[in-house]
């Protein structure tokens, strides 16, 4: 394609939309936008050439590359399109001018961050997502919601300020900005943008901001958010980081440890906030595989396909999670229950969502994750793969049965409700439509499995790769059966853990309640200690002034007689080292 | 519920028009109790007592089926413990029980009252405006911390 429509980054695009929906206040032209929007810029985006820059510019002599496409941002990228096209569409029902042109503005902060070149316009979208992402929790309109959206905030800035710091150090000892991937992490730099990447990535220990204002979101708010922020930070990684072991590591413990908090939390949007982190981790750990600053094929294949299928399964169980809120007010485990009575379209699409991120045969999660698996153990890495494995039952738990069952089946909370609006039911069938029509084994050459696969960064070594073996098909169904067969077999014992309210402790405890806790603690200290402490320094100051006052002022002691030769002597002999001093210091 | 057909929707063979819109809004009209035809039709078949039983049973015929298929079935594995026959099958039905088990020590040592940073909060603002309102079972929240 030529022509200015070549230059337009579609992030760009979307990010105008985003302003203009702002101050559109007819609500259907607005929304009529928010979903013309996304189909337009996948349109741009499918007639871009890869792997040429096309709009870039130089000025106080660094190069800016704002709009860049190949086959890594590619895939990223249209994900996040086709997740912004979902979202317009779920968010029909409303009339909030704010969230619509946040919405879409976050969104395409995601995708001109995709498709940037250099580090420092990475940087400014990075910033953008931050900015415009914090009003979709903020419009929850409630106190828990604002509190959690100002902590949001500071922690993605933070990451913002250590990713900028980053940059600082990489153009001192590079002295360009182009993206381009770290052979080595012992640089401050390349430090710094880990760490900034990571606390996006929500790395264990910096994961706590994730779970903590997801769920506090609007309905439709959770639903964008679950798409951009965390797989951008895979986007960076992929594209700054493969091939480091440390991620390897990192990805492992960050797909074990979420499915110990998802199984006692009893609020289902928090559940599907764990459960992020933990799909996040299997991402992650593929890109870690491989050799420093170059990373495996098949691994890098396996995360970029779990994350285009992550964006749409998650989005979809976010969705029909969203959909329980609305109608019922409430998305907790304890107070739910029977809801396909009344919500049956709502809860076959979360059955659908629940089965792709299980990964059953069939469904997405299936052709994206046996990359990951199979990268894993080509490697050698078999500890990591039994963290894999584990966790892989893990999200069978949490995802796969946890949410649809407490949600709509278990004990009937009596809620007799209305089905889903038309548009979120709509929004929901098209995910549901992509997680299985990627998930199919390619009958038609081209399609199923092998659409998907042709789209990612290594399209050889995937078109090589196929996940419909017997022997694949089998062990996956014996994990994910036998794992069934322990929660059925739990159930009728009795000693499956029942749903109780609560708040259930995490990370987020430290700043939360023990650092704020800290902070409220030294401020009572010095607000009965710090007018003493100025007591005792001005009684001491007034001393100490009153003795130089008493000894050298005019009136003072040394004022008083005459010069004695003895001291006129000594003041030579000093004057004389001082001397001596200057001469030895300045020779 | 004929009565609210339209005359107008019907075609020259009247009939067919009228039924196909009678059936369109049977299966978009909850009874009475509130069930939606279709969860009837989609899910009906767990309200019978017994489908606890035959969903256990057969998941426990379909474990075996699986485990037994895998003496015949030639398997590339690049983990040597995964060769072992039913290698798979064990670990997920024993790290799908580790974990629900985890449960219970983890919610006796973790699990705090709801109020515990604060304000909980409610839903957000954007839930159905139609949605009965019903009055929150836990009362006045006691604010303390960060949220005070």
């Amino acid at each position: 394609m030529t022509g200015p429509l070549s230059m337009l980054n579609p992030g760009w695009l979307l990010i105008a939309v985003g302003i203009v929906a702002l101050f559109l206040p007819m609500r259907r032209v607005r929304q009529g936008l928010t979903i013309a929007a996304p189909i337009i810029a996948i349109v741009l985006l499918s007639l871009a050439d890869q792997n040429i820059n096309h709009l870039s510019a130089q000025a106080m002599g660094i190069d800016f590359i704002f709009y860049r496409v190949d086959s890594l941002s590619f895939i990223f990228g249209l994900a996040f399109l086709l997740a912004a096209l979902l979202n317009a569409i779920y968010a029909w029902h409303t009339d909030d001018r704010l969230q619509d042109g946040m919405a879409i503005a976050y969104a395409g902060a995601a995708v001109a961050a995709t498709f940037s070149g250099d580090m420092m316009s990475l940087f400014v979208f990075w910033e953008l997502t931050a900015v415009t992402s914090v009003f979709l929790i903020l419009r929850a309109g409630t106190r828990a919601a604002y509190f959690a959206s100002m902590r949001y905030l500071a922690i993605q800035v933070l990451s913002g300020v250590l990713l900028l710091a980053g940059i600082a150090y990489v153009y001192h000892s590079r002295g360009d900005l182009s993206i381009q991937a770290f052979t080595s992490l012992k640089e401050p730099g390349a430090i710094l943008v880990f760490i900034a990447l990571g606390i996006k990535a929500a790395f264990p220990f910096l994961h706590n901001w994730l779970q903590d204002s997801y769920p506090k979101a609007t309905v439709v708010g959770a639903v964008v958010l679950s798409a951009f922020t965390t797989k951008l930070a895979v986007y960076a990684f992929a594209r700054m980081f493969p091939g480091h072991d440390a991620l390897i590591w990192i990805g492992a413990v960050m797909t074990v440890f979420p499915v110990f908090f998802a199984v006692i939390e009893n609020d289902l949007r928090k559940v599907l906030a764990y459960s992020l982190n933990n799909q996040v981790g299997f991402m992650i750990c593929a890109i870690g595989l491989g050799a420093t600053g170059v990373g495996d094929a098949l691994a890098l294949n396996g995360a970029s396909a779990h994350a285009f299928c992550h964006i749409i399964y998650k989005g979809l169980l976010f969705m029909s999670m969203g959909a329980v809120l609305y109608r019922t007010g409430t998305t907790k485990a304890s107070e739910l229950g029977g809801l396909y009575k009344s919500m049956p379209w709502t809860t076959v699409f979360c059955i659908i969502g629940a089965m792709s991120i299980s990964a059953f045969p069939l469904f997405s999660g299936f052709a994206a994750k046996s990359l990951t698996m199979s990268a894993v153990g080509h490697e050698g890495y078999t500890v990591v793969w039994l963290m894999l494995l584990f966790a892989s039952a893990g999200v069978l738990e949490h995802s796969g049965i946890k949410i649809p069952y407490f949600a709509f089946f278990g004990h009937d909370s009596g809620k007799r409700v209305k089905e889903a609006p038309f548009n979120m039911l709509l929004a929901m069938g098209l995910a549901s439509f992509i997680c299985i029509a990627v998930g199919i084994p390619a009958i038609v050459p081209g399609l199923g499995y092998e659409w998907l696969y042709n789209l990612l960064p290594y399209r050889e070594e995937a078109m090589a790769y196929n996940p419909f073996t017997l022997g694949h098909v089998l062990t996956q169904m014996q994990l994910l059966v036998l794992a069934i067969f322990a929660f059925v077999m739990l159930k009728r014992l009795g000693w499956y853990p029942a749903e109780k309210p609560g708040v259930v402790l995490d990370t987020d405890w430290v700043y939360r309640k023990a650092g704020y806790g800290l902070f409220t603690w030294a401020g009572t200290i010095w607000q009965k200690a710090g007018p003493a402490m100025t007591a005792v320094f001005f009684k001491l100051t007034g001393r100490a002034y009153d003795r130089i006052e008493d000894t050298f002022s005019p009136r003072g002691e040394l004022a008083r007689g005459r010069l004695g030769s003895a001291m006129a002597i000594w003041t030579a002999i000093l004057l004389g080292l001082v001397l001596l001093l200057a001469f030895i210091t300045s020779s | 519920m004929s009565d609210e057909t339209p005359n107008d929707t019907r075609d020259s063979n009247g009939r067919f028009v009228k039924r196909a819109a009678e059936t369109a809004h049977r299966l978009h009209t909850p009874s009475e109790e509130g069930v939606h035809p279709v969860a009837k039709i989609l899910f009906g078949w767990t309200e019978n007592k017994r489908s606890g039983t035959f969903i256990f049973w057969g998941v426990a015929v379909l474990s075996m089926v699986l485990i037994v298929a895998d003496l015949g079935v030639p398997r590339h594995e690049y983990v040597e413990i995964a060769h072992a026959t039913g290698f798979y099958a064990l670990w997920g039905f024993c790290s799908f029980a580790f974990v629900v088990l985890m449960g219970w020590p983890l919610a006796r040592l973790l699990r705090r009252k709801e109020d515990y940073y604060g304000d909980p909060g409610g839903p957000p603002v954007d839930i159905d405006p139609d949605m009965p309102v019903e009055p929150s079972a836990e009362g006045t929240y006691h604010y303390e911390g960060d949220e005070d």
